[in-house]
């Protein structure tokens, strides 16, 4: 009987407290298998991000991560040579300073590209989050350092991934990204979770919280998802509120308490003001839970 | 084995087909993933596939429907599992609001408007168009797609990279030549990089949206559009006219759309009918003109159904263009199949314009950002 690799995956991610599911164990599973990019999409606060952290300990790996950002290039993903040292350098020397000298490794400033694929030892988790921040020039350029984990810098050489690093992007679709990335990449959205499956992330990572307080949590926050928020919450928000609710001590939800912390799942301030109507018009119940 | 890679391989082509991205390597990483996960389980190998095959949320429908029918005849239980998936990702529209104009409305382009529509049009059906008025009838998903695309349209308005180079205290490139001022001042050694980077250009918008009843059901949109577009980048000044010209970028800026809607719509509606698009257009110049320079894209959203006279109008354009860096014309008529711009009004103005394209579905306001730009 073959083992069921996806099964255990899941049971792995259970252990490193992230709720998975088989879609996305499935897949990651797959990115480690094919050696393929995985790249994650869904809306903010879903646990995108935590992904690649997760897969770095299970992987039992060293995480790398690369934030984008518009106007991101290749010297500050890719590298850099120390200009200011290899000055001071020439100037220590008195002129007997040879170029290979000032162009080896000690002067270059690795940034995380070239860190993933000069990483020794076992295959380090590349996670470049936010792609669709960068422009679509950063994006042509990651293309190709995705397709043959490979970098040349002219000084030195050719430098080569002794493995392939295990590599996650995510994307909040601020911008569509293009086809050509989407091809070389598995594809994985993640989606707001369902009631049960969110309750027992609040469960695992909220420990403090009382099986009634949780069922609370989560009945309220997918209530407000249905709803029209300017800034719908997400897990991370609901995880927020259930840490700060325990810290208050409450036991169960109550007007009073609900309105003084707002500001844990809340982040704007029409929102602010139109759930805080619905609240005291009774229109949102407070111990809706898991009804 | 045989037989899988068989059906992977025509489960791909069908999928191409439907205009999904899958090339012939997606195919043979198929097979890969499907050994990977073994057959014995059709769910695993439905993620499986999903994720090989599938790179866009907005293809998870089509894969489903294929999938189901290419590989076993559905589980009832399976067969939910995947559907649930597809449909939990869109909102659930409040059962309440009515979305009947607003889907005819994201319909109007039809053809185009099939895998146009990432987040799906909720309840899309064959409900003829009801010119409903009420605002609450918009769906939720049109107006969050809305938002998102003038959101994109605006970051890449506001980060243009400039040709011209600037210094700065951090940037992309060093600055030999500063450094090499700088040298003296350390005994003849470079030691402090000055560095220096790209300008961002910034774009200007200056809109004009018509809300003149032959408008109505379009303008309230592309304001939500304005709206959306000014709350992300500052440097948009929104105007609507009618019979009279009126500037509402203060009234679009600071507060909630419903609320600034709602005080629109009552100052509009006190207005006569008809359009004098000539006349506003003049009163825009003349009081407003200073708005406009080089960089400035005008955008006016009209049907052109003018009531005024065409000279003024055609006049008024060629003043405007000349001062601005293009002057764009969206026209929500353009999308509809049998029609021309013949009124005078569009007559008048056709020969003055640097863009003249449709604005009535999330299409073509997508297509927006290559006029903008």
């Amino acid at each position: 009987m073959k083992i069921d690799a996806v099964a255990q995956l899941l049971a792995q991610l259970d252990r490193e407290a992230y709720v998975g599911d088989p879609a996305i164990a499935t897949s990651l599973h797959l990115a480690a298998q094919l050696r393929k990019p995985l790249l994650v999409e869904g809306h903010a606060g879903v646990g995108k991000t935590e992904i690649a952290k997760v897969l770095a300990r299970v992987l039992g790996t060293d995480l790398i991560r690369l934030q984008c950002y518009e106007g991101l290039d290749a010297s500050t993903a890719l590298y850099e040579w120390n200009y200011p040292r290899q000055l001071l350098h020439i100037r220590l020397q008195e002129g007997t300073a040879t170029e290979a000298q000032i162009f080896s490794e000690q002067f270059l400033l690795k940034r995380p590209l070239l860190q993933a694929i000069a990483h020794g030892g076992r295959a380090p988790v590349l996670l470049v989050d936010e792609i669709d921040r960068s422009d679509e020039e950063f994006e042509a350029f990651l293309l190709e350092v995705l397709s043959d984990f490979q970098v040349s810098v002219p000084e030195i050489g050719t430098i080569r991934a002794i493995e392939r690093p295990h590599v996650i992007l995510t994307s909040n679709r601020s911008r569509e990204l293009s086809d050509a990335l989407r091809r070389r990449c598995l594809y994985l959205w993640i989606d707001y979770p369902p009631f049960e499956k969110e309750l027992s992330i609040v469960r695992r990572k909220v420990p403090g919280a009382s099986e009634e307080l949780a069922a609370q949590i989560v009945g309220l926050v997918q209530q407000l998802r249905r709803g029209k928020l300017a800034k719908v919450p997400g897990v991370a928000e609901t995880l927020d509120w259930a840490a700060a609710l325990v810290s208050l001590h409450a036991a169960h939800l109550s007007r009073e308490i609900v309105e003084e912390t707002m500001g844990c799942f809340l982040k704007d301030e029409s929102d602010f003001r139109k759930v805080k109507a619905e609240i005291e018009s009774g229109q949102l119940p407070l111990a809706g839970g898991a009804a | 084995m045989s037989g899988l890679v068989e059906r992977t391989v025509s489960f791909c082509r069908a999928l191409r087909a439907r205009g999904l991205l899958v090339t012939t390597s997606h195919a043979s990483d198929a097979v890969r993933a499907l050994r990977c996960v073994g057959v014995e389980r059709r769910d695993r190998a439905y993620w499986a596939l999903r994720s090989v095959l599938a790179a866009r949320p907005e293809d998870f429908e089509t894969f489903d429907e294929l999938f189901g029918q290419m590989f076993a005849p559905p589980e009832p239980e399976r067969r939910e599992h995947g559907r649930q998936t597809v449909r939990s990702q869109r909102k659930i529209p409040d059962p309440g609001a009515p979305v009947a104009s607003l889907v005819s409305w994201g319909r109007a382009g039809e053809g185009e408007s099939g895998n146009d529509e990432p987040e799906g049009v909720p309840g899309a059906s064959d409900q003829p168009a009801l010119a409903e008025k009420d605002f609450k009838s918009f769906g939720w998903e049109e107006l969050a797609e809305i938002e998102r695309i003038a959101a994109r349209i605006a970051r890449r308005l506001a980060a243009r990279p400039s040709r011209r180079w600037k210094a700065a205290r951090r940037g992309a490139r060093v600055d030999l030549r500063r450094t090499m001022r700088g040298a003296p001042a350390n005994a003849g050694e470079m030691l402090d990089l000055r560095f220096r980077r790209r300008k961002t250009r910034k774009t200007r918008i200056v809109a004009l949206c018509d809300v003149s009843g032959s408008m109505d059901l379009y303008s309230r949109l592309l304001l939500q559009f304005l709206y959306a577009l000014q709350g992300s980048v500052a440097r948009v000044e929104s105007f609507v006219f009618a019979t009279e010209l009126r500037r509402v970028t203060e009234a679009l800026r600071a507060r909630e759309y419903a609320g600034a809607l709602r005080d629109l719509a009552a100052e509009v509606n006190d207005w006569s009918g008809g359009t004098r698009i000539g006349a506003c257009l003049e009163s825009f110049n003349a009081e407003w003109g200073r708005l406009v320079d080089r960089r400035t894209v005008v955008v006016i959203l009209s049907d052109g159904w003018d009531t005024g006279d065409p000279s003024l109008l055609a006049g008024e354009l060629q003043s405007l263009r000349k001062r601005s860096r293009r002057l764009v014309w969206l026209n929500p008529l353009l999308g509809s199949p049998g029609y021309e711009p013949l009124t005078l009004g569009m007559q008048a103005a056709l020969p003055h314009l640097n863009v003249f394209a449709p604005a009535h579905n999330l299409a073509s306001l997508r297509a927006l950002e290559r006029h903008l730009l």
